[in-house]
């Protein structure tokens, strides 16, 4: 299905998926999206906190992100710095935070499925092999 | 000789793991890989992308890095791998 745009009328926050939350996330509001056309989510976004991340920051969000999951960020110190590294550039120079180790086929949605952190669960590299990772090695299975 | 690719690139650990490989591999059989870079060369990522049939129909239907090309074969293979495994996969498409 396709996914689509909703605008919670009370604080503005953005959703994008099949189908609204219930309950804003941000304001707890019950049934409070409205559908928007891409146009206006972009315009609203674009209007909204630059927030924009470094290098440790998404160290830090990705270690957060793991927390609790049978997962974790790859001790390997080197491996990961270099990864962070492809993946910043990667989005410096086509948009997007694009795995290193793929390369994006240039369509849209296909190519959101290469997006770091992406659903590595899934991947032959990592779906029940007892050390596994996803397929650029960021992400391993927690011992 | 067979006309052999090695997709890869710069940001990848595989591939910077691979490559002495590859260099041994040329140094020892006389094989020689088309090295291109994917992530910072649009015209090799553009070469790469017109071998998808090929590549993704061997690496679980994607573009992965490393991959390794025998267009007149309809060959390849991805990822790291040994020594071994990588010289007999050279050696059957020559």
């Amino acid at each position: 299905m396709k996914k689509r745009y909703w605008r919670c009328f009370v604080c503005n926050d953005i959703h994008c998926g099949i189908a609204p939350p219930e309950l804003c996330p941000t304001c707890k509001v019950l049934n409070g999206y409205v559908e928007i056309s891409a146009e206006e989510a972009r315009r609203i976004l674009g209007g909204g906190p630059g927030v924009s991340l470094t290098a440790d920051e998404f160290r830090a969000a990705i270690e957060r992100f793991t927390a609790g999951h049978e997962f974790q960020v790859n001790p390997d110190r080197e491996k990961v710095d270099l990864l962070v590294k492809g993946i910043f550039e990667n989005e410096r120079n086509h948009g997007l935070k694009y795995c290193p180790c793929r390369l994006r086929c240039k369509d849209w949605d296909e190519d959101l499925g290469i997006v770091c952190p992406c659903n590595f669960t899934i991947h032959e590299t990592y779906k029940g092999v007892p050390d596994g990772e996803c397929w650029c090695g960021l992400f391993v299975r927690r011992k | 000789m067979a006309n052999l690719f090695m997709f890869h690139g710069r940001e990848c650990p595989h591939c910077k793991r691979m490559m002495p490989l590859v260099e041994k591999l040329e140094q020892e059989t006389g094989v020689r890989f088309d090295k291109r870079e994917v992530w910072h060369e649009e015209k090799n990522a553009d070469l790469m992308r017109s071998y998808r049939p090929i590549i993704a129909a061997k690496c679980g239907g994607q573009l992965k890095v490393p991959a390794f090309l025998n267009p007149d074969a309809n060959d390849a293979v991805c990822g790291e791998m040994d020594y071994e495994k990588l010289k007999d996969w050279a050696l059957k498409q020559s």
